[in-house]
């Protein structure tokens, strides 16, 4: 059974990629897990300056969700390239660079930075944070502000390049069209849905930050909705994420039209979901005489 | 940076207890655990297959028995997930991940002038593991416990042999009546007067008795560990969630569940913690 898969260019072993903030630089989840079990990994959201995050709580469980209000906490892209990157290299899986920026220009002149590394094999465009004031969801949420900062990283970064969609739009396929005609190569849908939680006890809401992203299985059936749509309205592949906790999860996501999947809080409850997730999509290929993993990407649709 | 390997093992259930009121207690065939684990770490359980409850539930050990391969962990329960524990029985089988967080290494704390513990509530329980290991390191260990009333004070007969307790209810139902900090504060204000070397304290409990308990050392110029529990989904340092104020030198914020749960108090901000 092949399980390799083509992002745009980025050639994957296998579909289960580690979807960004849920894994970090690799150095902690390493402890739990095997990093050669992802087919990709995408480092969690790096901007130009180190960011210090969100005043906690940032995170709340609900039912079958997680709100999450982390803030981008990152240690800035200097200290990501010179000091993270190599060492997550040295795993031999793909690397997504995962970027955030306020402005056009900064997206710019971070992916120059990414740019420089040896180590990236793809950008991936965060348009979608629900989490930071500036910049993050506001890019994705207006297809031509959609449009502006992937053309500004399309012009400095010539590999695989991935826009992260938000699903808090009216209509996403109106956003993937701005992506990929700006120059995307691939898109990775969905980011959180925006939601809170109240504390009935101090009657105040539960987040430091007062909101905070919705993920985990209870977003899955929106993320599946999304990924139907966009993989319809666009030629290129799509990276489907939202609530994938087992490879029947995973699978509905190919069949749906996802080329690949991401596992992110899936990740935080159990560090072995990439190797549950690929063994059970093999597993299930096998027992149905399925050679390539493109028969099953977009079955749902034929 | 800790390399210690996590382990993710499905594990035997020994024994689920009801210690009493709403605190129960779980002994867990979980070998790999209990041979690599310090005091003051944690494991993150699972709670089973669903998705609701989605995460697991972070607990300190409160034993740690690396002869016979077992660990045990004290709750009270508190919610839904910690309800749904209440309910197991031995020889069920659950996922736990760990060992977990930076804990304590017992080899590097100056025991010459003794320990010192300080714990209110369910706090006391990650604290029976320090106590050993510094008792059998032949230091001297003052406990000083206290909760709202004799009900809601953990079983203390294993510290008994060895530790000298100190016991303070709100109620005044067992001990000294009053607050745990105030009995605290008596007795450091007496040893606090000398110039000889103070014995480092360590403090697990709610965050007002800790703030308290911070202060008291300070005034008085003893070193100060404290245990934090903040929100937590991953337990192991890839989602950021966990964070809690730095103070000192280091601006932002510390994560709970790797640079944690153990922290120099000075390091951290507990006026701007939420709990």
């Amino acid at each position: 059974m092949n399980l390799t898969t083509d992002l745009g260019g980025l050639r994957l072993r296998n579909p289960v990629i580690a979807a960004s903030g849920t894994f970090g630089y690799g150095e902690d989840y390493i402890k739990a897990g095997d990093i050669s079990w992802f087919g990709a990994v995408s480092i969690k959201g790096t901007t130009i300056a180190p960011r210090a995050g969100n005043p906690p709580p940032r995170t709340c469980e609900t039912p079958s969700g997680l709100l999450n209000s982390i803030g981008l906490e990152n240690p800035g892209a200097k200290v990501v390239i010179e000091e993270k990157l190599p060492w997550l290299a040295q795993f031999d899986v793909p690397i997504i660079a995962n970027i955030s920026a306020e402005s056009c220009e900064e997206f710019s002149e971070l992916a120059a930075m990414f740019a420089r590394s040896p180590h990236v094999s793809a950008l991936e465009v965060n348009v979608s944070c629900p989490n930071v004031k500036a910049g993050g969801i506001a890019f994705g949420t207006n297809p031509d502000m959609c449009y502006e900062s992937t053309k500004a990283v399309r012009q400095v970064w010539q590999g695989p390049l991935i826009v992260k969609l938000t699903p808090n739009v009216a209509d996403i396929t109106s956003i993937a069209k701005a992506a990929v005609e700006a120059g995307a190569d691939a898109l990775s849908l969905i980011n959180t849905l925006v939601g809170m939680a109240i504390d009935v006890n101090t009657m105040r809401p539960v987040l430091g930050n007062i909101t905070g992203g919705l993920s985990g299985p209870a977003i899955k059936p929106v993320a599946l909705r999304c990924v139907w749509e966009v993989s319809r309205a666009v030629q290129v592949p799509v990276i489907g994420m939202g609530g994938i906790s087992s490879a029947q999860d995973a699978l509905e996501f190919l069949m749906a039209g996802a080329t690949a999947v991401a596992v992110g809080t899936g990740l935080l409850v159990d560090p072995e979901i990439p190797r549950r997730v690929t063994q059970g999509i093999r597993e299930y290929c096998e027992a149905r005489g399925i050679e390539t993993l493109q028969e099953i990407v977009g079955a749902a649709r034929r | 940076m800790s390399l210690q390997q996590i382990y993710d093992v499905e594990a035997r259930i020994i024994s689920v207890s009801n210690v009493r009121g709403k605190v129960y207690k779980m002994a867990i065939d979980a070998p790999e655990i209990a041979g690599t684990a310090k005091p003051m770490q944690f494991v993150n359980v699972a709670l089973g297959d669903s998705t609701d409850p989605l995460l697991r539930r972070p607990f300190s050990l409160s034993g740690i028995y690396p002869d016979r391969g077992i660990i045990e962990i004290t709750w009270a329960v508190v919610g839904r997930g910690t309800e749904i524990m209440a309910g197991w029985q031995a020889g069920q089988s659950v996922k736990v991940l760990g060992p977990l967080g930076n804990g304590l290494d017992i080899a590097n704390l100056c025991l010459d002038h003794g320990l010192i513990l300080v714990a209110g509530g369910t706090g006391l329980a990650p604290l029976f593991p320090p106590a050993s290991q510094a008792l059998a390191r032949k230091a001297e260990v003052n406990v000083f416990y206290g909760a709202r009333s004799a009900d809601d004070l953990l079983d203390t007969g294993d510290l008994v042999t060895g530790c000298r307790l100190h016991l303070a209810t709100e109620d005044g139902s067992t001990g000294f009546e009053g607050l745990v900090t105030d009995l605290l504060e008596a007795h450091l204000g007496v040893q606090g007067t000398g110039d000889n070397g103070k014995p480092t304290v360590i403090s697990c409990g709610p965050k007002p008795m800790l703030k308290q308990v911070k202060h008291i050392c300070n005034r008085h110029g003893f070193p100060l560990l404290v245990s934090l529990e903040e929100r937590m989904a991953c337990g192991y340092g890839v989602c950021q969630g966990c964070a809690v104020p730095s103070a000192g030198r280091k601006s932002g914020y510390y994560r709970v569940c790797t640079d944690g749960p153990v922290f120099w108090a000075d390091d951290i901000d507990l006026g701007e913690c939420t709990r």
